[in-house]
């Protein structure tokens, strides 16, 4: 950074400010502080533009926490001053928060929490309000701005339209964000507090959303897209997911091709797992469990209407690391040449019934090399599908060259 | 060490049988009974499951009241020796079935003998074993190649290599050599 740079930087700011200050004098006194003090470049910036808006008479500028910042390029660690719109507010978790919510202007939003020490006035849903002198630290892995007592909050009279940013899904961090995407799977609901859960998807990846029972709150509807603006973006053992609570979320017209950001793994299938091959589910609506060989579903019990299904349980083990793969009946069925009808045929009329196609398929498939691609999910892979990797002469030589090209 | 809930299957590492056969050192990481053994092998890494395509030459049946079938494997830089018995029912039926000569690919655990006379032999219990084509059997020399040039390429800069060189004292253009050897007969 030259003093030029600094100096043109300077006056930019007091110009915008409606000042006309003097170049030659920026530059000579950041020269003085510089090079006859001893003053670092970033100190002597901060002194100049302060005293300087002190004798213009403007605010707004000068040292870092009173000058007006993007919310989305705050960091953690900084002191701030933003404006910003209140774009949902969430119960407090402990009685010395007065108010936890989500503040947000053009460029993005952030969490907030207003300690309850020091009383501060209550801000309102949808309102504007300039905060001075907040600090942003990590909460949880995700950027969090903590109104705190030194912290001057005044409401604004401004009503400027809001148009949050979408983000793409795979290009979601952790803490808020908007998203445009479809609802494309909805699971069942783990827990009593939760409303509904499932995954939703847009172009670039799919990700997990929780909405929780709240007053007002509304389910999602499947296959419907929805603009979902200032959502909460939460990370548990290394995976986002997205807490609707804090969002608004509007049906759009249109539809999307949902993309799969898909693992890709190389490698031999070094075993397959009981549980593999020709199975019978259950057939109560919803359940669709893995029946016993006594037609015994654990929630359901006995069950002789089930349905038959194909699917592989196995290990694809590249070398470095053995993945579990799960393959389903249409991945099973392109893999090993066997339909499920084919199966159901073959099992009801072979001595060895639904083990003689576990059989086939184990000897068809175990210890060859295929390439799986397809969604990870609980540290096991979910084939979307399977090829045979054939011998490409070219990584023959490449190796060969590897191997012979290095001084012996 | 590892918490119980994070349970990682072993890689089954590819490894040809001139380096295998080389293997003299196993050790047990912890103190529990059920503490996996391992091999280090010669180019720095340790192992307790391989992963191996050759051909089956010969298979034996052996034993009267505990019935275990012993075979041998080659690749193009020698044999390994398998094994399975009355504990790994599965794989013993599987090895019954398959008659010699025959493509196969095996996943087993390595393990070290010493014979009465002092000689140390490194076979291999088998997992599981089926028979497959040569077009598999030529992408295991490539992989076989691959991660064993790795390993190379690592040595020197990892524990189990360090352990290696300790052990061994791993010449690592020899095993460049064996690799290159062995891609070289594979046919384009």
């Amino acid at each position: 950074m030259t003093l030029s740079e600094v100096t043109e930087r300077i006056s930019r700011k007091l110009e915008a400010k409606g000042a006309q200050p003097d170049r030659q004098k920026i530059e000579s006194r950041l020269r003085r502080l510089v090079e006859e003090f001893g003053v670092n470049i970033d100190e002597a910036e901060r002194t100049v533009t302060a005293d300087l808006a002190r004798e213009y008479n403007v605010t707004g500028v000068g040292s870092s926490s009173s000058e007006l910042r993007p919310i989305r390029e705050i960091a953690p660690g900084e002191w701030v001053t933003i404006e910003g719109k209140i774009v949902a507010l969430t119960p407090p978790l402990s009685p010395s928060i007065a108010q936890t919510g989500i503040i947000a202007d053009s460029s993005g939003a952030i969490r907030f929490v207003t300690w309850a020490r020091g009383n501060p006035p209550a801000m309102e849903y949808g309102h504007w309000y300039r905060l001075e002198s907040a600090v942003v630290d990590e909460y949880r892995g995700a950027p969090n701005l903590k109104i705190h007592s030194g912290t001057t909050i005044s409401r604004m009279d401004e009503d400027a339209p809001l148009l949050p940013s979408i983000t793409p899904i795979a290009e979601l961090k952790p803490g808020v964000g908007s998203v445009r995407a479809k609802f494309i799977q909805e699971w069942e609901a783990s827990h009593d507090r939760m409303l509904q859960t499932g995954l939703l998807g847009d172009e670039t990846g799919t990700i997990k959303f929780v909405i929780w029972k709240e007053e007002g709150k509304d389910k999602l509807e499947l296959d419907t897209v929805y603009n979902i603006y200032y959502a909460t973006v939460d990370e548990y053992n290394g995976r986002l997911s997205l807490a609707l609570n804090t969002a608004m979320y509007i049906p759009d017209e249109g539809d999307i091709e949902v993309g799969r950001a898909e693992t890709e793994i190389r490698g031999a299938l070094v075993h397959i797992a009981p549980g593999s091959g020709l199975i019978k589910r259950c057939p109560v609506e919803g359940c669709n469990r893995t029946l016993s060989r006594q037609n015994y579903c654990p929630v359901h019990e006995i069950q002789p209407e089930f349905r038959y299904d194909l699917r592989l349980k196995g290990v694809l083990d590249d070398g470095v690391r053995a993945h579990n793969v799960l393959m389903q009946r249409e991945v099973v069925e392109a893999l090993t040449g066997i339909t499920l009808d084919e199966a159901v045929g073959i099992a009801e009329t072979n001595p060895l019934g639904m083990d003689e196609i576990f059989y086939r398929i184990r000897n068809t498939v175990l210890g060859r090399y295929y390439t799986c691609s397809g969604n990870e999910f609980d540290g096991r892979l979910l084939v979307n599908s399977c090829t045979p990797i054939v011998f490409e002469p070219a990584e023959l030589a490449a190796l060969l060259n590897r191997a012979g090209g290095e001084p012996a | 060490m590892k918490p119980q809930s994070t349970f990682e299957r072993e890689p089954a590492r590819r490894v040809f049988a001139s380096e295998l056969r080389e293997t003299r050192y196993q050790f047990k990481d912890g103190e529990d009974e059920k503490s996996p053994t391992y091999v280090i092998l010669p180019t720095g890494i340790r192992s307790n499951r391989i992963f191996i395509v050759g051909t089956l030459t010969e298979k034996q049946r052996q034993g009267d009241q505990n019935i275990f079938y012993r075979g041998r494997v080659v690749d193009p830089t020698g044999t390994f020796f398998i094994m399975a018995g009355s504990y790994q029912p599965e794989a013993m039926q599987q090895l019954a079935r398959i008659e010699p000569p025959a493509f196969v690919a095996v996943v087993g655990k390595p393990n070290l003998y010493t014979t009465p006379d002092g000689n140390c032999l490194v076979s291999v219990r088998v997992e599981s074993i089926s028979v497959v084509d040569r077009e598999t059997r030529d992408l295991w020399v490539l992989d076989t190649a691959r991660e064993t040039l790795d390993r190379l390429d690592a040595f020197g800069t990892t524990e189990d290599s360090r352990k290696a060189q300790e052990e061994y004292g791993t010449q690592p253009d020899l095993y460049r050599k064996i690799v290159y050897d062995a891609l070289s007969q594979v046919q384009l």
